[in-house]
């Protein structure tokens, strides 16, 4: 029986083990400013099929949550802190995000493009 | 801010309640038992809270999204053995289903209440937004709670008609939900590669609204979940049910051997 569990666990584990490769890559980063409670900048130009790196500096004094339901993504990012999240590959498209405890006011949009653009915002 | 408060309840607090409704029908207990739990996991929740800072620096920056990972899928390891207390129902069995269902509860807390502690302690200061949170508060908790009282009747039905093993199942899939809604955590921090997208339901239910925050919570419902998350989610939920199914069929034949 204890067996059958483990196995179970372990079949389980490689599978998301599977899933864990990993990503060699140099990428690009990106920089986004939350101040009063809004994004700048609000949009952000990212190449398609392309994995990037986004750096969200929080200057604000109490904490926010970057949200995206389109992007799958959330994290929380503490007042006067910055927080990184990966996203992409993605296909051309717009994602929006948001900011969970702003939601109002704290918006922006990720736009997936396939050429290629220089943004002043890109490092 | 009142819309906010909502929202956050229908995310975190939901899951929350929901796992405690599901075990308490599948482990008829006293109250002293939930509140045991639910102080537990506060209190838990308060130390990660304390800490968070210092988690987050762990492992490259990447301790936040680890931690809450592996609370999840502690969470769903547990109610692997919770089906194993189903199948050797002995009388001493039965307290280490207590503790094992107590420790879900209070890894949940931890996971999904700590988001309310950051939102509360960030905001509850500003005395503009004082009145819009408590109101939030109230209706977001009255919302959780119909629900729940509905969840409630609806898993007692399920149990008394076909057995402790409706109710496992119901805890079963709330646990493989909430593990594969965990998983794009490893991939925001690239732990995990991202895959692309098994299909898109925004249109149909998104998860934006009401309707995709409660399937999300009941069974981990994405509207636009990636291959790796469905793979995981089917042998997730396919491989544990076959297994004790197996277990309790080849027991059963095992017992009537014997008489």
């Amino acid at each position: 029986m204890h067996k059958l569990i483990g196995y179970t666990t372990l079949s389980i584990g490689t599978l998301c083990g599977l899933f864990c490769l990993p990503v060699l890559a140099a990428v690009t980063e990106y920089h986004i400013e939350l101040k009063d409670h809004l994004f700048f900048p609000s949009q952000i130009t990212i190449p398609a099929n392309q994995k990037v790196k986004l750096i969200i500096e929080n200057q604000d004094n109490t904490p926010e949550e970057f949200d995206s339901f389109s992007l799958n993504r959330e994290k929380v990012i503490f007042a006067n802190q910055k927080a990184t999240i990966f996203i992409g590959p993605l296909k051309p498209g717009e994602y929006t995000f948001f900011g969970e405890y702003n939601p109002n006011t704290a918006r922006g949009t990720v736009i997936v493009e396939h050429k290629k653009q220089e943004t002043p915002d890109a490092h | 801010m009142l819309i906010n408060t909502v929202i956050l309840f229908l995310r975190d607090a939901l899951p929350i309640l929901v796992l405690v409704v599901y075990l308490f029908v599948h482990l008829p207990t006293s109250r002293l038992w939930l509140l045991l739990c639910l102080s537990a996991g506060a209190i838990l929740s308060l130390i990660y809270i304390n800490q968070i800072h210092i988690i987050g620096q762990w492992f490259d920056g990447k301790g936040i999204e680890l931690s809450l990972w592996f609370s999840q899928f502690l969470v769903y390891l547990l109610t692997l053995v919770l089906a194993s207390g189903l199948i050797f129902s002995h009388s001493s069995n039965r307290q280490v289903m207590y503790w094992v269902a107590g420790l879900m509860v209070s890894l949940t807390l931890v996971s999904k209440g700590s988001n309310f502690i950051l939102y509360f302690d960030g905001y509850l200061h500003q005395s503009n937004v004082l009145q819009a949170m408590l109101l939030g508060t109230f209706l977001g908790l009255g919302i959780c709670l119909s629900l729940v009282v509905l969840l409630y009747l609806a898993a007692r039905w399920l149990k008394q008609r076909f057995g402790l093993w409706a109710s496992w199942t119901l805890v079963l899939v709330y646990a493989t939900g909430q593990l594969v809604n965990a998983l794009p955590l490893l991939v925001q921090v690239d732990l995990i590669d991202t895959s692309a997208t098994a299909w898109s339901s925004q249109n149909l239910v998104s998860n934006e609204f009401e309707f995709g925050h409660l399937f999300n919570v009941l069974f981990g419902y994405q509207a636009s979940p990636s291959i790796a998350q469905v793979i995981v989610y089917v042998c997730a939920l396919s491989i544990p049910l076959a297994t004790f199914y197996w277990l309790k069929l080849r027991l059963a034949s095992h017992s009537g051997n014997k008489q």
